[in-house]
């Protein structure tokens, strides 16, 4: 059966593309690429590693929502973006940077291939409770390993990445994020945008239509991981040091989902606008209310969820064509 | 009082170009019981020092940021209050991850750092070529030394032998694990038992039946203050015919002195409030006169004297030169609640303050943490109880 006939007519055709969709994404990455040019005084520097750290975030979040396209609500980031982190802290010590980086990425994904067949039959709390359970897993595999290997549980040092240019760091950053913007693009524009949709609404009905759901939902984790282990690896560049606990912890699985769910589900755009508004949202109630910032940060995210169903991307999209970015 | 009005006035007057000290703390996230302690000592210290004439002249000035016990915070933090806020120098520090997060700005920038905190091996390796990293904290294999030299003194006083450990699978209580289990051996104690537990799971019934069955002199346990209650309560409930139970969380629970399930429950700590040392008695009335009750969070102390003796090299230094005010630091040599401050090489680094001699072993008894070891500190004698 060729490729095309898997899917039913009514999804083949492609989903509609205008050049126009592409302008706000072209302007974000514009000004994200102007951004260190821009005149901000003495505070460039500091608005500069914010931004880097945001960038990352976006990163995340997109490459989970890849993932959310295809139906699976994955509580496993963590896991692909530690084992990012840990593959390339061990292999950047036998080879260049920009051979470990990849390298690393694709360990992960190959991994996340076996958390995709095992859970395989599994939905909705049964496979949320599965892959949290792997990403304990990996962290307790990582931290036993011999402390030689991998740090143990007292954590690893990592090379920085790109010398600790900050400026390089950044642009790295937003190329990784360009990177996962035209994956999600390529999902968003071709027939996997409809095998992952129809997966989403049924797949038993999917099944029916010819629809391989081990192919798409394998396909959908190693997209995903391969993103979110890109993400692993520009963090541990940045901040120079990993351990089991923080690297995967609970909350750098939460992050990217209530980004994503922010900024606007199954979107390219939305998960890196979630990601900008949020970070930077954070940043300054930080800076303004010392004390107790994250209790007014946590209300707005709580009633911005409540409020935009659809996210930011919502409210963007109101009254237009859904089928846009 | 009117001499302070006056320094008070002539001080505000002459505020332009005073200096200004960054301190980058875990204000709030997991960390931020030691951050919110550590920034009460620099107020305290700030009070002091401006009081008495402010550093170079002028008042001090501090600029408090929090690290919101992340990395990813740290590090903007960090860069912020070098580039924007324009610090002089920089204090604080409570988390190792974040600490080596700020590392590599650090030394980009070239940042005087007087660190509290971050006791972790790896934030050594990290800054071991900063020439202007002052650590005060002892580091981490200082804190095992402690342990290892009150245990060799239990072996020969109390003829104990046997020790069984019991640690929390994460980083604080897995990390070394074998290293201790190999210095207990190699200082002539058998290690009758190794086990592992979940932190917060509050299940110790086949912990404590196994330790029961290997007999050990003492119960050494190494997790948080969560898993303090439950320990004690299953000690008690089985009955645990053991000479001492020692633990090492980072910090106790609130009020766990008033339980009697905590009598005689030993641990470690660098200061207690009943320090006998005279700085640490003026310390504790001062802290009281300014907030009103008495921390025991030594993350307190530590960022007041970490402060005074930031100020005192400075004004040592005559200017901000950061090689000078390095010198004079590092000539530092002054009573603490801690007892005495100079500053040696450590492992790796070149300015290590406290070591494995500041630490104190307390028990519980009564309704307090009383101290037991060394002995030139003891206020009342340990109870053994076999």
């Amino acid at each position: 059966m060729s490729r095309a006939a898997e899917l039913p007519r009514t999804v083949t055709r492609r989903p509609d593309f205008t050049g126009r969709a592409l302008v706000p994404l072209a302007l974000f990455f514009l000004l994200a690429l102007a951004f260190p040019f821009l005149p901000l005084g003495a505070r460039a520097e500091y608005l500069l590693q914010i931004a880097f750290f945001t960038v990352v975030a976006g990163v995340l979040a997109l490459s989970w929502d890849i993932l959310a396209r295809s139906g699976q609500v994955s509580l496993a980031h963590a896991a692909f973006y530690g084992l990012g982190a840990y593959g390339f802290a061990l292999l950047v010590k036998v080879m260049p940077w920009f051979l470990a980086m990849p390298l690393a990425a694709l360990i992960a994904a190959l991994l996340s291939l076996i958390l995709g067949a095992v859970t395989m039959r599994l939905s909705g709390m049964y496979f949320a409770i599965a892959t949290l359970a792997f990403t304990e897993v990996v962290r307790t595999i990582i931290q036993n390993l011999p402390e030689s290997v991998a740090g143990g549980a007292n954590g690893l040092l990592v090379p920085a990445l790109l010398g600790g240019n900050a400026r390089a760091q950044y642009f790295l950053a937003v190329a990784v994020l360009l990177l996962t913007a035209l994956v999600s693009l390529a999902v968003r524009f071709t027939r996997l945008h409809h095998a992952f949709a129809a997966i989403r609404q049924g797949e038993e009905t999917a099944r029916v239509l010819g629809v391989s759901i081990v192919r798409y939902k394998l396909l959908a984790f190693f997209i995903s991981s391969f993103l979110a282990a890109l993400g692993g690896v520009l963090f541990a560049g940045k901040t120079f040091f990993i351990n089991p606990l923080e690297t995967f912890s609970l909350a750098n699985s939460i992050a990217p989902l209530t980004t994503s769910i922010f900024g606007g589900l199954y979107t390219t755009l939305g998960p890196i606008l979630g990601a900008t508004v949020l970070r930077v949202a954070e940043e300054i109630l930080h800076n303004s209310i010392k004390n107790g910032y994250l209790v007014v940060y946590g209300l707005v995210l709580m009633l911005s969820i409540l409020w935009l169903p659809r996210g930011l991307m919502g409210l963007l999209r109101k009254g237009k064509h859904g089928g846009d970015l | 009082m009117k001499k302070m009005l006056l320094t008070g006035v002539l001080l505000a007057l002459s505020g332009a170009g005073a200096v200004k000290v960054g301190v980058l703390l875990p204000l709030s996230g997991s960390g931020s019981v030691s951050g919110q302690a550590a920034r009460n000592g620099y107020l305290l210290a700030l009070d002091e020092i401006n009081r008495a004439g402010g550093v170079l002249g002028k008042p001090l000035e501090l600029e408090f940021a929090d690290d919101g016990s992340s990395p990813a915070k740290a590090v903007p933090e960090f860069v912020k209050l070098v580039t924007v806020d324009k610090v002089d120098f920089m204090a604080g520090g409570v988390s190792s991850a974040t600490s080596i997060a700020i590392s590599g700005p650090a030394k980009q920038y070239g940042t005087f750092m007087a660190w509290i905190g971050a006791a972790a091996v790896p934030v050594e390796d990290a800054f071991a070529d900063h020439k202007y990293f002052f650590h005060y904290h002892p580091w981490s294999y200082y804190n095992f030394e402690a342990i290892l030299g009150y245990f060799k003194t239990l072996k020969t006083q109390k003829k104990a032998r046997n020790i069984a450990i019991a640690y929390e699978d994460g980083p604080f209580g897995s990390a070394g694990i074998n290293d201790t289990v190999a210095a207990f051996k190699k200082a002539g104690f058998n290690v009758v038992m190794t086990e592992k537990f979940k932190t917060g799971s509050g299940n110790f019934g086949p912990i404590i039946s196994k330790a029961k069955a290997a007999r050990p002199d003492i119960f050494y346990w190494v997790g948080y203050d969560t898993d303090a209650l439950p320990l004690a309560t299953e000690i008690k409930q089985q009955n645990l015919q053991v000479g001492l139970v020692y633990g090492t969380p980072p910090s106790w629970p609130v009020g766990f002195e008033k339980n009697q399930l905590a009598d005689n429950i030993a641990g470690l700590s660098l200061w207690l409030p009943s320090s006998p040392q005279a700085e640490s008695r003026k310390f504790v009335a001062a802290y009281r006169k300014k907030f009103g009750n008495v921390t025991e969070e030594y993350f307190a102390p530590l960022a007041y004297v970490n402060l005074k003796t930031l100020a005192a090299a400075i004004n040592g230094a005559g200017g901000t030169d950061k090689d000078k005010v390095a010198a004079a630091l590092a000539a530092t040599n002054t009573p603490t609640p801690f007892g005495p401050l100079t500053f040696s090489k450590s492992n790796k680094t070149q300015y290590q303050g406290f070591k494995a001699g500041n630490w104190l072993h307390f028990q519980f008894q009564g309704d307090s943490r009383v101290p037991v070891y060394p002995i030139k500190f003891a206020q009342k004698p340990m109870v053994w109880n076999k």
